[in-house]
């Protein structure tokens, strides 16, 4: 079944590294949609990139210094991206710990412009 | 760690004399169980008396729980087994610093410096003589800032870079964050991160992605970077959009440094 968010979700998964792409509600941190591969817990990278993104956005906001465009998160053994900002929906993607972070970074907030 | 914790528990428990107290009481120090941590400290030292670790991790605890005279007493007693324990100078030289005793801190800390405590040690002596030589404090929002405010200044070199430390409950524990019209919002900005780190621990373990190494996220106005400065404390830096990412990753790196260097001072 394909949903309106497939094509976008593809076309992140597609590139090289990324285990998984998902569109998460910010607000209760649950999966809209989701393309992941074999092991992945998606509820998990859902429920962890919203609370990330939601902080981010609340810090920046106390800062004054406006929305949240793009968030990454390093770990030893792999990656999550994240863009949002334009509505309740974040972009996230989890990728390996090698894979092109400028690459990806292109790619979700070509993704977040579709989602417009 | 709970595992370890328990087994700890069960080992000394078996065989009161055994040293395991060491690892159960530091264990429980680091995750805020202080006045138990204290207790099989105490008890530890009762049967070890010349134990010098013993009565260093006595000084640790009592630091933790800002009990200054016990913290003194037992790291004076290191030094009086061990005369040149680095330990027990670095933390005199904090426990007098931070009770404005300038000159017991200064020597102290030239004692540590001279048996080779590093360049933490030297920054600390160099905030004590600072502040024993009568430097006029600057202020913001009309508050005076003390060595902790201060201490990524020097590392802060571009207009709009700025640096706050944080502790596991969002507290700040040094640095200032400065918004555009010069007011400190730190506070503000430690309680909307407060528990992204444990949070994030959790995740990361969970979805085999090992330990995290940092976030950073971009904003309209500025790019913003954290990192676990140590297991219990979280640093976080901000500069202007126009900071390379690589360039805000190096002093991320440095205000780090800098940070583990100074919570090391401040009773480890």
């Amino acid at each position: 079944m394909t949903s309106p968010f497939s094509t976008v979700l593809d076309v992140l998964t597609r590139q090289r590294g990324v285990r998984a792409s998902l569109i998460v509600s910010e607000q209760d941190g649950l999966v809209v949609d989701s393309n992941l591969r074999f092991g992945q817990d998606g509820a998990r990278v859902a429920a962890l990139a919203a609370s990330m993104y939601r902080k981010a956005r609340l810090s920046a906001t106390a800062a004054h210094l406006g929305g949240v465009a793009f968030l990454q998160l390093d770990a030893e053994r792999g990656r999550i991206c994240a863009v949002g900002g334009r509505s309740d929906l974040v972009i996230v993607v989890v990728s390996d710990a090698s894979a092109n972070v400028g690459l990806i970074r292109v790619e979700l907030l070509k993704a977040l412009e579709s989602l417009a | 760690m709970h595992d370890e914790i328990h087994r700890w528990s069960d080992e000394l428990a078996r065989d009161p004399s055994s040293l395991v107290f060491l690892q159960l009481a530091e264990a429980l120090r680091r995750q805020g169980q202080l006045d138990v941590a204290l207790k099989i400290a105490l008890r530890g030292v009762e049967r070890h008396a010349k134990h010098v670790e013993a009565h260093d991790l006595l000084a640790r605890i009592a630091v933790d729980q800002r009990d200054f005279d016990r913290a003194c007493a037992a790291w004076e007693t290191v030094l009086s087994l061990q005369p040149e324990h680095v330990g027990a100078m670095k933390g005199l030289g904090y426990v007098h610093f931070q009770q404005r005793r300038l000159t017991d801190a200064e020597h102290y800390l030239s004692r540590a410096a001279q048996a080779g405590g590093g360049s933490d040690v030297a920054a600390a002596l160099d905030a004590v003589r600072r502040s024993s030589g009568g430097v006029e404090v600057p202020a913001v929002d009309g508050v005076p800032l003390s060595d902790a405010h201060r201490l990524f200044a020097d590392l802060l070199v571009d207009e709009g870079q700025t640096a706050i430390l944080l502790d596991a409950n969002g507290y700040v524990l040094a640095g200032l964050y400065l918004d555009e019209e010069g007011h400190d919002v730190a506070q503000e900005i430690g309680a909307q991160l407060s528990g992204i780190s444990e949070e994030v621990v959790r995740s990361t373990r969970h979805l085999d992605l090992g330990e995290w190494r940092s976030i950073v996220f971009e904003t309209g106005a500025a790019v913003v970077a954290m990192t676990p400065a140590t297991e219990n404390s979280l640093l976080v830096v901000a500069a202007s959009r126009a900071t390379p990412l690589g360039l805000l990753r190096r002093l991320l790196d440095r205000c780090a440094d800098r940070a583990r260097a100074w919570l090391s001072g401040a009773g480890r």
